[in-house]
Formats: C-alpha cells, sequence, structure tokens
C-alpha cells in the first residue's frame, strides 16, 4: 500500500504545482517541500536528542518479503542534512530561475519544480527506510528526479549528453544494487540492512560487501566512479547542482556505512577498513589534484566533492580498523568524524555551490579566467563564499576543521597506541597532502573569481543579486558557524548518530572526545577575540597617520593591464607540472610563438582532463555503439514486424522450457 | 610556568632574526648590522602611514590581523621543554598546522588581492610549497606521537626518552626533518631567499610587496613567531633526547635555526625554483622514512 500512497502522493505533488500560476510554483514547491522538511526534521532532531526512534511504515508482499521504515539516530541525521539543503535549494531556485521562466514553456517549470520537490522527498526516503524494496523504490526515483533537474537546460547539447551519461552509471550502479539485495534475499529471506547483517555473519562477506560497495559508490563519487559527477554538476542548474553535490550523494554515503556497519565485528572488518581507507586516500588525492587543475568554478566545485567524499570513506576506514582491533576512542574519531563531516560537507559545497550560481547569473560565464575582482560588485556573494572557501579548507575556526581534527586525532591515535601504525600514517600523509592542495585549489578559487581587477567588462558591469538568494545560502552559513563555534554541541547530535556503528552509550562517547572538542570550540572564539584586538591595534597605530591610494606595484612595468593578471591555469601551473600523470592537457588554438616578436591577436585554451573519464571514450565505448548499431536494424517501425519477433520470442521460451533449460 | 614558557618562545622569536644576521656578517667578514636591527626596522614600520591600491579590498587590509592571530595563537601551544604550555589537549598538533595553513590561504589571498602578476606568482609558489611540506610536518607529528605514545605537543616532550639510545637517534632525526621545516616555512635559502631582489623569483617577500606600514610590521613578526615555534619544535626533540629541560632547549631553538640559517645563508646558493618541489618532496620521503624507521624500533621495542 506504501507505494499506492506514495505515487497518489506524487501525482498531488504534481498537481498541486501544475496547476499553481507560473510566478507561484516555486512557492507551490517551497511549501510542499518545507512542510515535508519541517515534519521530518522535528522528528529527527527528537531523535537526535534521545527519543526512542519509530517505525514510519510497513509493508508486505514485495518482491523481496516485507520491509519497514524507521528513524534511528543515523536516519535521523541525514534527515536533518537532506531538510536543510533542499529547503536552501528551493528557496535559492525561485531567484535563479526567474529571468528563464519567461523563455520556458509552464510545462517545463512544473516539470522542474515537480521533480526538485519529489527529489527531496525520495531522499527522506531512502534514508529513512530498512532496505528491501522499499529503499530501492526511493533510491530509483530519486535517480529519475535528479535526471530530470538536471535537463533543465536540455537544448544544450552537453546538458543531454550530461544527464544521458548519468542516467547509464547511476543505473550501471542500480543493477549492482539489485543483485545485492537478491542475493540477501534469496540467502536470508529478507532484504533489509538488518537481514545482510545476518548474512554477513552466515556467510562469506566480502563478495557482498565488494558488491554493495560498488554500487552504493557510484552515487557517491567514488573512484573510479566519479566520472559523472563533473559532467553532471557543471550541466545542471546551480540549484540543482548544490542539491546534488551537497545532498544527494550523501545517500551513496548513507549506504556504505550501513553496509560497514552491517560487518558487526566480524574479523572481515579489518579488511573492509583496508579497502575503505584505500578507497578514500585515491578518491581523496584524486578529486583534490584534479580539482587544483581545473578551470571552471562548477568543474572545480564537483571534483572536490570527490575530494570530500575520498575524506569521508577515509575517516570510515579509520572506524573500522579502530573497531576490528578494539581500540574505541580511535574507532569513535573515525566514525564521528566521517558523519560531521558529511554534515559539514553538505552545507559548505551548497554554500559554494549557490555562490557559483550567483556567479553564472550576474555574470553569465564560470570560467575562471574571465573572472576577477567580483567583490567589489557583488560584496555579500563574495563574504558568503569566503566563509565557503575556508570552511572547505577545513580552517579554523570553521565547521571543516573540526570534523579534520576528529579524523587526525583518530589517526593519531592509532599511531600513539599501537593499533594500525602503518595504516594511520598513511591515511595521516595523504590527509595532510589533500588538505595543502585544498588551500591552494579554493585559493586559487577564490583568488581568481572574486579578487584582483575584473578580466572583462560583464564582470564589472556584475550588480549584487536579490536578497531571497542571499537568504538561501545564509541557511547553510548558520550550519558552518554552529558548527564551528559550537563544536560540543554538535559533535553530541553526531555520536548519538554514531552508535549504530559502535554500539556503545553516547555519552561515553561524548565524554572521550569532549576535552578535544571544547579546547578546539575555545580556539575558534579565542582566533576571532585576538583577531578583533590586533584589528583594533592597527586602527589605532593608522590614527592620525597618513594613509594614501596608489597603484599596485608594478616591478617597474608602467602599463600593467587587467589581463596580465596571474590566471588560474598559470596558479596551479605548479601543481600541474607534477601531476601531469593524472590529467590529460588538452590545447585548443595556438599559443603565441617564441619567434613572435610583435604577435597578434591569438587564442589558446587549455584545459586539463580526467585520465579515468577517457575510459570511457575508449574503444569499447565505440564498440557497444557498434553493437548497438547492428541491433537497431531489427527496429524497423512496422507493426507486423514487431508481432513476429513476439511470436518468435514466445516460441524460444517454449522451446526452452521444454529442454528443461529453465 | 606556562607564563614563562610564553615569554621564552617569545624571546626565542625576537633573537632569531638577530642572530641570523649576526652569523651571516661574520661568516662573511663584514661588520654587519647590529643585533637588534630587525626590531628597530619594525618599530619603523609601526611609526608610519599606509599606502594602499585602489585594486585591494577589505581583505587586503584584514588578512595582516589574521596572519598575525594566526601565529599567536599556533606559539600558546609550544612547550619549551618541560615547561607546560598555555594551551594545550589531545590533538593540538592539527590544530597548530592548521593555523599556520589559515596563516598561509590569508597572506595568499591577500596577495592576490593586489591584482599584480608578480604577486600571484608567489602566491601560487607558496601555496604549491605549503600544500607539499604539510604531508612532511604531519608525518614527524605522527613520528613524536608513535615515540611517545601521545597525541599533545605537552604529553609527547614530557615523556623523557633520555637513556633509549634507540629513540635518540629518531628524535634527533625528526629534529633535523623539522628544521629542514624551518627553512621552508619560514622563506629561507635554499627554498626562497630573503634578500634577492628581483620579483621574479621571489617567494614570500613578493606576496608582501604591497604592504607597509603597521600591516607589513604585522607580517613579519607572524614569520618571527612561526619560525620560533617550529624551531622549538626542533629544539624539543633534541631536548627529549639529550637532556629535557627548559633552560636547554630555550637556548637551544635559538642556536639551532640562527646558526643554521646564518650557515646556510652564507654558504650555500637558493634552489632553481623548478628544483624546490624535488627539495620538498625529499623532505617528505625523509619525513616518511623516519616514521618507519620509528615504526620498527617501537615494533622490536615490544617484542622484548
Amino acid at each position: 500500500m506504501l507505494f499506492l500512497y506514495t505515487l497518489l502522493f506524487l501525482v498531488l505533488i504534481a498537481a498541486a504545482i501544475f496547476a499553481a500560476p507560473l510566478r507561484a510554483k516555486v512557492w507551490t514547491a517551497l511549501a510542499l517541500t518545507g512542510a515535508g522538511a519541517l515534519a521530518a526534521s522535528v522528528r529527527a532532531l527528537g531523535v537526535l536528542a534521545g527519543s526512542t526512534p519509530e517505525v514510519l511504515w510497513r509493508v508486505s508482499a514485495t518482491p523481496f518479503g516485507g520491509d519497514t521504515g524507521s528513524m534511528d539516530p543515523l536516519s535521523a541525521l541525514f534527515v536533518v542534512l537532506i531538510s536543510i539543503g533542499a529547503v536552501a535549494s528551493v528557496l535559492y531556485s525561485r531567484g535563479y530561475l526567474a529571468h528563464t521562466l519567461a523563455s520556458k514553456s509552464p510545462a517545463h517549470v512544473s516539470l522542474h519544480y515537480t521533480s526538485l520537490t519529489v527529489m527531496c522527498y525520495a531522499m527522506l526516503g531512502v534514508v529513512c527506510s530498512d532496505g528491501g524494496f522499499s529503499f530501492l523504490f526511493f533510491w530509483e526515483l530519486m535517480t529519475v528526479a535528479s535526471f530530470l533537474l538536471i535537463l533543465y537546460d536540455a537544448q544544450r547539447r552537453e546538458v543531454s549528453r550530461a544527464a544521458l551519461a548519468y542516467l547509464i552509471m547511476m543505473h550501471i550502479g542500480f543493477v549492482l544494487l539489485v543483485v545485492g539485495f537478491v542475493r540477501l534475499d534469496a540467502a536470508c529471506g529478507s532484504a533489509t540492512f538488518d537481514a545482510l547483517g545476518a548474512y554477513f555473519h552466515a556467510q562469506n562477506p566480502l563478495p557482498l560487501f565488494l558488491v554493495f560497495l560498488a554500487g552504493f559508490g557510484m552515487k557517491a563519487g567514488m573512484f573510479p566512479m566519479h566520472v559523472w559527477l563533473p559532467e553532471a554538476h557543471p550541466a545542471a542548474p546551480s540549484h540543482v547542482s548544490a542539491l546534488m553535490s551537497g545532498v544527494m550523494i550523501k545517500t551513496g554515503v548513507y549506504g556504505i556505512l550501513r553496509t560497514t556497519a552491517a560487518l558487526g565485528d566480524l574479523p572481515v572488518l579489518h579488511t573492509a577498513g583496508v579497502i575503505l581507507l584505500v578507497l578514500g586516500i585515491v578518491t581523496g588525492v584524486w578529486g583534490v589534484l584534479l580539482a587544483a587543475t581545473q578551470n571552471d568554478v562548477k568543474r572545480l566545485l564537483a571534483y572536490s566533492s570527490i575530494e570530500n567524499i575520498g575524506v569521508i570513506l577515509l575517516a570510515l576506514g579509520v572506524a573500522a580498523l579502530g573497531k576490528s582491533s578494539g581500540n574505541q576512542l580511535v574507532a569513535l574519531c573515525g566514525i564521528a568524524g566521517a558523519l560531521l563531516h558529511t554534515l559539514n560537507h553538505s552545507f559548505f559545497k551548497s554554500l559554494l555551490f549557490f555562490g557559483a550560481g550567483n556567479i553564472l547569473s550576474q555574470v553569465h560565464t564560470t570560467s575562471l579566467d574571465a573572472l576577477g575582482g567580483l567583490s567589489k560588485h557583488m560584496p555579500l556573494t563574495s563574504i558568503l563564499f569566503l566563509t565557503g572557501t575556508a570552511a572547505i579548507c577545513a580552517l579554523p575556526p570553521l565547521n571543516g576543521f573540526i570534523s579534520e581534527l576528529l579524523i587526525y586525532l583518530g589517526l593519531f591515535d592509532g599511531i600513539a597506541s599501537g593499533s594500525g601504525m602503518l595504516a594511520s600514517a598513511a591515511g595521516l600523509a595523504a590527509l595532510a597532502l589533500i588538505g595543502g592542495v585544498v588551500v591552494l585549489a579554493f585559493t586559487k578559487l577564490y583568488g581568481t573569481v572574486f579578487l584582483g581587477a575584473p578580466r572583462s567588462h560583464e564582470v564589472a558591469e556584475a550588480s549584487e543579486v536579490d536578497n531571497l538568494r542571499i537568504a538561501a545560502m545564509a541557511l547553510p552559513l548558520a550550519g558552518i558557524l554552529f558548527v564551528g563555534l559550537f563544536p560540543e554541541t554538535a559533535v553530541a547530535g553526531v555520536t548519538r548518530a554514531a552508535d549504530f556503528f559502535l554500539r556503545t552509550p553516547a555519552d561515553a562517547a561524548d565524554w572521550l572526545l569532549s576535552p578535544t572538542l571544547s579546547a578546539a570550540g575555545r580556539i575558534a572564539w579565542l582566533l576571532i577575540v585576538i583577531t578583533g584586538i590586533l584589528l583594533w591595534l592597527r586602527s589605532r597605530t593608522l590614527r592620525g597617520r597618513r594613509v594614501a591610494e596608489g597603484p599596485t606595484w608594478g616591478c617597474g612595468f608602467t602599463s600593467p593591464n587587467v589581463r596580465m593578471q596571474y590566471t588560474g591555469e598559470s596558479f596551479s601551473e605548479g601543481l600541474q607540472s607534477i601531476a601531469t600523470s593524472l590529467t590529460q592537457s588538452s590545447g585548443e588554438g595556438s599559443p603565441v610563438g617564441k619567434g613572435e616578436i610583435f604577435p597578434d591577436a591569438h587564442r589558446f585554451d587549455i584545459g586539463h582532463r580526467d585520465r579515468i573519464g577517457r575510459l570511457f571514450s575508449a574503444w569499447w565505448v565505440e564498440l557497444l555503439r557498434l553493437i548497438n548499431q547492428r541491433v537497431m536494424r531489427l527496429r524497423t517501425g512496422k507493426i507486423n514486424h514487431y508481432v513476429l519477433f513476439a511470436l518468435a520470442f514466445l516460441v524460444l521460451i517454449f522451446l526452452l522450457s521444454l529442454l528443461n533449460v529453465i | 610556568m606556562a607564563l614563562l614558557n610564553t615569554l621564552l618562545l617569545l624571546l626565542a622569536a625576537l633573537c632569531i632574526p638577530g642572530l641570523i644576521n649576526r652569523t651571516r656578517a661574520l661568516l662573511a667578514g663584514r661588520k654587519g648590522i647590529r643585533f637588534a636591527q630587525h626590531l628597530y626596522d619594525v618599530g619603523l614600520l609601526l611609526r608610519k602611514g599606509a599606502v594602499y591600491s585602489p585594486t585591494t579590498s577589505v581583505l587586503f587590509r584584514m588578512a595582516p590581523s589574521v596572519i598575525l592571530a594566526t601565529s599567536l595563537l599556533a606559539m600558546l601551544f609550544i612547550p619549551v621543554g618541560d615547561l607546560r604550555p598555555l594551551v594545550s589537549f589531545e590533538g593540538d598538533l592539527v590544530a597548530f598546522a592548521y593555523l599556520l595553513a589559515l596563516g598561509r590561504g590569508a597572506l595568499i589571498l591577500a596577495a592576490m588581492d593586489t591584482g599584480s602578476s608578480f604577486e600571484g606568482m608567489g602566491a601560487s609558489r607558496e601555496a604549491l610549497y605549503g600544500a607539499l611540506v604539510e604531508p612532511a610536518l604531519m608525518l614527524t607529528f605522527g613520528t613524536l606521537a608513535l615515540l611517545s605514545g601521545h597525541t599533545s605537543f605537552a604529553s609527547i616532550f614530557e615523556a623523557d626518552a633520555t637513556g633509549d639510545a634507540k629513540l635518540l637517534i629518531v628524535l634527533l632525526l625528526a629534529a633535523y626533518v623539522l628544521t629542514k621545516i624551518v627553512f621552508t616555512e619560514s622563506g629561507r635559502v635554499p627554498v626562497d631567499d630573503p634578500r634577492t631582489h628581483l620579483e621574479l623569483t621571489m617567494i614570500h617577500e613578493v606576496m608582501c610587496l604591497d604592504y607597509c606600514g603597521v600591516d607589513l610590521a604585522y607580517i613579519k613578526m607572524s614569520v618571527w613567531l612561526k619560525s620560533a615555534a617550529l624551531s622549538m619544535l626542533a629544539a624539543d626533540a633534541v631536548a627529549a633526547a639529550v637532556c629535557p629541560r627548559w633552560w636547554f632547549a630555550a637556548p637551544l631553538a635559538v642556536l639551532l635555526t640562527g646558526l643554521s640559517v646564518g650557515i646556510v645563508e652564507s654558504t650555500q646558493a637558493r634552489n632553481k625554483l623548478v628544483r624546490n618541489t624535488t627539495f620538498i618532496l625529499t623532505i617528505t620521503a625523509l619525513a616518511a622514512l623516519i616514521f618507519f624507521t620509528g615504526y620498527l624500533l617501537r615494533l622490536n621495542i615490544g617484542l622484548q
């Protein structure tokens, strides 16, 4: 009955949005999403504060037997994350899509908002279902809705290509999940995550674990299945990118968390921990190196999402290793770090994608080297973006620092206490490298886009966006500041969600982490206070002295122009020269030759493509295309042929069953 | 005692640049500038007004305060020998590294804010070298955590390691790597040359080209504090192996950095810029090697 009700509900949502007048569609969607998000969050916060979880729905007679939906602390944490991301995204879309409303048909806009609303509810459904058929149902609903969302600008060729690639890759992942759940159902008679725990105890757990890891990893953007991310995010409208990158890929993380927790404390948990740690390191390092070499705001942000998924997986690996070696503190730091980083990433990545949306809608480009000096024209956006930048670089006093501090603490404790020393050291070096290169990537992003002088007249004429969009960005900003400045309170909720993995009372967990967290909170405040005092001293010193204006020092060159500023490409050139083996550089046009003393106009574009992405344009894709072409001959369009095919199929089945093959 | 600790660190921060200058002068056979000349220079800067480029924004004006605040705060974590620092908690190693990263990020953005291609060039180099040196720093901290079994600076250096010959070697090696990190982080030869006159080849200096007055003074002070904090860590590692007392560690930090930087700057040319990445990656490899040595030794100790 659940599915019937859900479908009925979907029809109602669609009807409400389609019936609303063009300008009011966004408000209808906002009301529908907001109501659901509010109801779900209130319940979720109750669960996180300690009330007992309850069963939300119970279905029977699905292909996998019955399953239920309930909200335990882990689900509750993800519900909060999804609710904030979803409401902010719908709110943001009002201003972002306003200028496109005239050029799109009302049905097109309605479809977009229907998908947006459905997507939010589907994600809530995913994290609340206990596995089995309802999980897959919501999972697929989420995929289809996000596919439709990417297609908002479907007339652009690269958008439809990216959306199609996304759809195909998601379904490869979906098939893996179906295989996993069918195997589970065949062995245990039920396909919930609880049954998964029983299965892992009864049989060899590793194959099924890997199948689930691959299936969920596809959604999360785990290496080497991350290639859809940097294509889909730039193609989608910015509020959709924010929703997908900030929130949707976290459902993949949710699946991986559930699967890993189902391993209990079997000996194989150690192997799983090593696998997760290595995958985390590779995903993180790959993501961040590619991010640092990108020259497009949205592509850079997309690669940085991959990097953050890597950090989360790394933390989960630390947790698994700690738990398998019986080191409670390491396990706690790892899992709390993973969960908090999941939450944190949803905050700052939504904020940054909204910022990218502001740039795109005001300047009509996201190419780094065409921007510059935006902080003077879009002051609010620039402050918000700077906060997001500092948070994603894990700099104190913001939220990213708290989660990375927990992960580092887990690694250091692993080393100090002598459990999994080499694995911890590998994680430590990788996380430090990731942290360092993230600073490079994001100072490049912020520095080229917002600082310096405008590189084109469009930038010089840009103006700030409407207040509603700023309000939408303030929502994740509040999360960033709250976690950064009050880490103890924030982590208390997260450790309750960590129970599913650790199976220890949350109070003990709070007690273990509390000295570090309270110190981190104090440091954040202290930093703000000291900076304030120094600023005051500075203005006191300058009082009564001559403060003049003069041009930037040109090092003796007297007529510099704005095109001579250091570009994003040159900023990351040093790193690029080390990481050549990871990327494939492409140059279009002709560079200025050495012999040209008085060069005329040249056009030269440099791009850096992912080597893994190239696998998807290799010979085997061509082969598949050829086979597909042959098979297409069967599609004649004549009804009599199709009847013949149906007949042939029936005969085939008949013959096979006669021969006892099926 | 914690206040004495902070005072000693501040004193070391003020002495190190002076000792470097005196060492250099002595080795070059010059009369040289007086020991406290750098203090007079900063005093002069503090009495000056300021000139700002119209390209810059508020960020450019706020950055020096942020940078100095991070160095000041990071310094509070560092113990001097057996004294307890003002701030100490499990994981302060990480907070220390990330505070320095915040200072670095602020300076990079401030440099980008001027819109000068030279400053962008310096910012790009600083970002790259900063990113590459991070794993070396963390691995060295990891080695210290491995040897002592603790995860905060104070408890790491409280554990008395004198008398254990095996630990002594690893601690001295860790101190060696930390000294190399001091060279990189405070922009000294062979990575960067503070005396260079050509903007094209500068790193740290070119990033503060457009600063003057109190802002430049803040940046200079933050560099002193940062290198004093890192030198004190190196000195602590040596002290832990030889004589874990504050009256040993504090002068050692000044001598270690003052003399080694002075000698290297008098005898060696700076690297070609492309060689810098190799130089820093070598430090990282060395740090990894030292960690591994510590790991093997610890396994061996566990067996007995």
